[in-house]
């Protein structure tokens, strides 16, 4: 921290100085800054000033009393969250389908861009790369409806795990499965989608890199491992850390397409609650709060991860 | 140039004269309804309903249809914005939302217009218990919807039942429990009871039906308590359980979405439902104009159901009403008494009959017999048409319809021998309803976690009917409602109910 608190200030200089530096190099650089504006204005409109509406967390919010004329409670949603016996339930389910999701979900769409990366034919894999993409642009609500006819009770995986086994999963109906579907269902839609980056990042190896390898009789796997995974290593990290930004966030609209009175235990996550308070039962501020929560602990795990990167020697972030 | 400004001047003079001339002109009510019709749109240029109602209370009406499926959400979100409309029916009476927004002073507190017999009658005539139920801190903010109390109940084919060897009127729990396995052992893929992931209003009608109380009690002491403490609720969750262990009911009952409920029916595959009783009468037409060689009544409603002890207690499906007409302010004060005015003729017999019915000769016939004309019975050309007239014209306006004065809907329909089962049934049914004597009472714990509480009860009713947990399992689920917050809310209840009886 001193160290790099120290580069600041030997680049931009401290106190008055710094500002005065920064008039100097707006001026010179006037119209960079001009074409910056737009993005400026844009960010302060719509993310910045939105924000105020935070205080809502705050208030017991009516809409018609507005933000300025409701009721301040303080930390009153927050107290009731916790004096809910449940809300550890929630938590936990919550961490579970991230953790599940983390493990199982985010090494595909990297095994996947390193699968497409040995192909010879480059026609043929352009085709391929086109066609994983497409189930990421089809509505989750279609997936559950396919996963509904394939893995409910008259479907045909239903049927024949019946045969196979001889006797039937209850996939669709019960806590245990209802995970594994969730994150099937994740991986079926997104791993295509997700190979973008690592590609991209793929595409800037020096091609030199593996003739040297082979000329020194490196094998397809000793190149895999020791070119083409370090070379994207700093995607996979920076990758890894955005991901931990949203540990908390699961998502509702699928958990609530998928649960059932079966399974409905497992669907109970932070996301859905925020659901439940703010547009099942209108308590605007209830939900605010949660919501609230949730951000101040992604930006904390967003901060330390980056840090744990940068001790471990990796780029980060920033 | 002079005379080109003077030119443009008197044109904006006279553009200014034209929208002050607007005294005669209606004044524009908008409001938000909820919408069942899906499959047709609503028309409201040139609308023979609407003219008509302008006509009558020089109110022209510009209504937002919100699905009826997640009505509730829209409605919520619709709050959010401080531009409300006008009228709002709030199908849930009772939401955190709505009543914080009326302490917030969101709608005009109607308790004086109700109150004002002389100037508007048709209000006056309204239940004061039902007013009080949708009270909130003692004054009236909406005009409630009526609904007939004992709309809940059981229907079943008559015909399938007597091929399977039950013939006669199913009057105790033990007869229908005799009709239920008879009807188990019709087939092997057909069931008895017609099932859905909507489960709430089976298990009600079932275990009132044995004695438990309608959500929550009042025991011998005065105390309130949930109804799952009652004996007759897992008499009731049994009766289920024993049915769908001798295959009478569909195994997946919990994952069949509640749209394929009435094809279900429709397709053979069950035979007997609990639920809206006024859907029997509906089955059975659908079934007398799409299925050949059905004439006679194949839907048979059963009336008051006696416990072995002869006593009977029926679950009412709702609480007299089914939410309320609130009036926001976005209706200007000088206006108010012209909305007031509209919302009183609504309640009268012409309004009644024009929000149910429209307008003759465009939305409903009248016959020579002096007798609405049942539009179902017409060819099909012509149902058709008129079908069509009235989705297009009339759509789901009687969502408007408060009726607080029961007036009957005129004209008439000569009524089929179903439908007339059905009118029967409400008059005789009704002394047995069981009400939640916490209905009007509010639990700051409900308000807080209702929406994570309930499905607790709920969902282990579902998993015992259907064999994954056994009684400890329920039980133990019972224990973790109570922990979560179902003891406190049981004590708040408990401290309002007896605030409200002293009062």
């Amino acid at each position: 921290m001193t160290t790099r608190a120290a580069e600041r200030r030997a680049i931009h200089g401290s106190g008055r100085n710094y500002w005065r530096r920064l008039g100097n190099e707006v001026r010179r650089d006037k119209w960079l800054y001009v074409l910056l504006l737009p993005g400026l204005i844009y960010f302060i409109v719509f993310k910045y000033l939105p924000m105020f509406g935070i205080v809502i967390a705050f208030e017991n919010y009516v809409p018609f009393s507005g933000v300025i004329g409701s009721e301040w409670v303080g930390f009153k949603w927050f107290n009731s969250f916790f004096r809910f016996p449940a809300w550890l339930t929630y938590l936990k389910n919550t961490l579970i389908l991230s953790l599940m999701n983390i493990v199982f979900f985010f090494p595909a769409p990297i095994i996947l861009a390193l699968l497409l990366n040995e192909m010879r034919r480059q026609r043929y894999k352009k085709l391929l790369q086109t066609m994983l993409y497409v189930p990421h642009f089809i509505s989750i609500v279609i997936v559950v409806s396919i996963t509904f006819v394939m893995f409910g009770p008259s479907g045909i995986v239903y049927k024949a795990t019946q045969n196979v086994l001889g006797h039937s999963i209850n996939y669709m109906g019960s806590p245990d499965t209802f995970r594994w579907m969730i994150i099937g269902q994740t991986i079926w839609k997104e791993t295509g989608w997700g190979t973008i980056i690592f590609l991209a990042a793929l595409t800037n190896v020096d091609t030199q890199l593996y003739e040297a390898a082979m000329v020194d009789g490196a094998g397809r796997l000793r190149r895999l491992w020791h070119i083409t995974l370090p070379a994207i290593r700093s995607t996979i990290v920076l990758m890894l850390i955005l991901r931990m930004g949203s540990v908390l966030d699961t998502g509702y609209d699928h958990l609530i397409l998928m649960a059932n009175p079966l399974n409905r235990s497992a669907s109970q996550t932070l996301d859905v609650f925020v659901y439940q308070q703010g547009i099942q039962q209108g308590q605007f501020s209830y939900a605010s709060a949660i919501g609230l929560m949730k951000s101040i602990v992604s930006v904390t795990l967003v901060l330390t991860s980056n840090k744990i990167a940068h001790l471990l020697g990796e780029q980060g972030l920033y | 140039m002079k005379k080109l400004v003077s030119v443009l001047l008197a044109l904006l003079l006279a553009i200014g004269m034209m929208s002050f001339a607007s005294a005669d002109e209606p004044l524009v009510v908008s409001v938000l309804l909820p919408e069942f019709t899906m499959d047709v749109d609503f028309v409201a240029e040139n609308n023979p309903v609407l003219d008509a109602i302008e006509q009558a209370t020089g109110v022209r009406l510009q209504i937002t249809w919100a699905p009826n499926e997640n009505y509730g959400d829209i409605l919520n979100t619709t709050m959010a914005d401080k531009d409300l409309p006008m009228l709002i029916a709030a199908t849930d009476a009772r939401s955190p939302l709505i009543i914080n927004s009326a302490r917030a002073g969101a709608f005009w507190d109607l308790t004086d217009y109700v109150n004002d017999a002389a100037n508007y009658p048709n209000l006056a005539l309204g239940d004061p218990q039902i007013y009080n139920n949708i009270s909130v801190d003692g004054r009236i903010y909406g005009i409630y919807r009526t609904r007939n109390y004992p709309r809940g109940g059981a229907y079943y084919r008559s015909d399938i039942a007597k091929q399977a060897g039950f013939d006669k009127e199913v009057k105790t729990i033990d007869d229908l429990t005799e009709l239920a396995e008879a009807l188990a052992k019709v087939s092997e893929d057909t069931y008895a009871l017609n099932m859905c992931s909507y489960t709430a209003g089976t298990i009600s009608f079932i275990t009132v039906a044995f004695g438990a109380p309608n959500n929550w009690g009042v025991d011998e002491n005065g105390n309130i308590y949930p109804a799952h403490l009652s004996p007759a609720y897992l008499e009731g969750l049994n009766w289920l359980r024993h049915l769908y262990e001798i295959g009478g009911i569909d195994p997946n009952f919990a994952q069949i979405s509640t749209n394929d409920w009435n094809d279900i029916e429709r397709t053979g595959k069950a035979f007997m439902r609990f639920d809206c009783l006024d859907n029997a009468y509906r089955q059975q037409e659908w079934f007398e104009s799409n299925v050949e060689g059905v004439t006679e009544t194949i839907w048979a409603q059963v009336g008051p159901l006696a416990k072995a002890d002869g006593s009977i207690t029926i679950w009412p499906q709702n609480p007299g009403f089914s939410g309320e007409i609130l009036v926001t302010k976005s209706v200007k004060e000088e206006d108010m008494e012209k909305v007031m005015k509209f919302i009183d003729w609504c309640n009268s017999d012409a309004g009644i009959s024009l929000l149910n019915l429209g307008v003759e000769n465009a939305t409903y016939w009248v016959g020579e017999d002096g007798y609405r004309i049942d539009i179902s019975k017409l060819p099909e050309d012509e149902y058709n048409e008129k079908s069509n007239a009235g989705k297009q014209y009339l759509h789901d306006l009687n969502q408007l319809n408060m009726g607080v004065s029961y007036h009957a809907v005129e004209p008439a329909m000569k009524l089929s021998e179903s439908r007339q089962r059905f009118a029967d049934l409400n008059v005789e049914l009704a002394p047995y309803a069981v009400l939640d004597p916490c209905y009007p009472l509010v639990s700051q714990t409900n308000v807080d976690y209702g929406a994570q509480l309930s499905p607790i009860i709920a969902d282990a009713a579902v998993q015992y009917i259907a064999g994954i947990i056994d009684e400890d399992g329920l039980r133990a689920a019972w224990a973790d409602w109570a922990a979560q917050g179902g003891d406190a809310m049981t004590q708040e209840y408990n401290e309002a109910y007896h605030a409200s009886l002293g009062k």
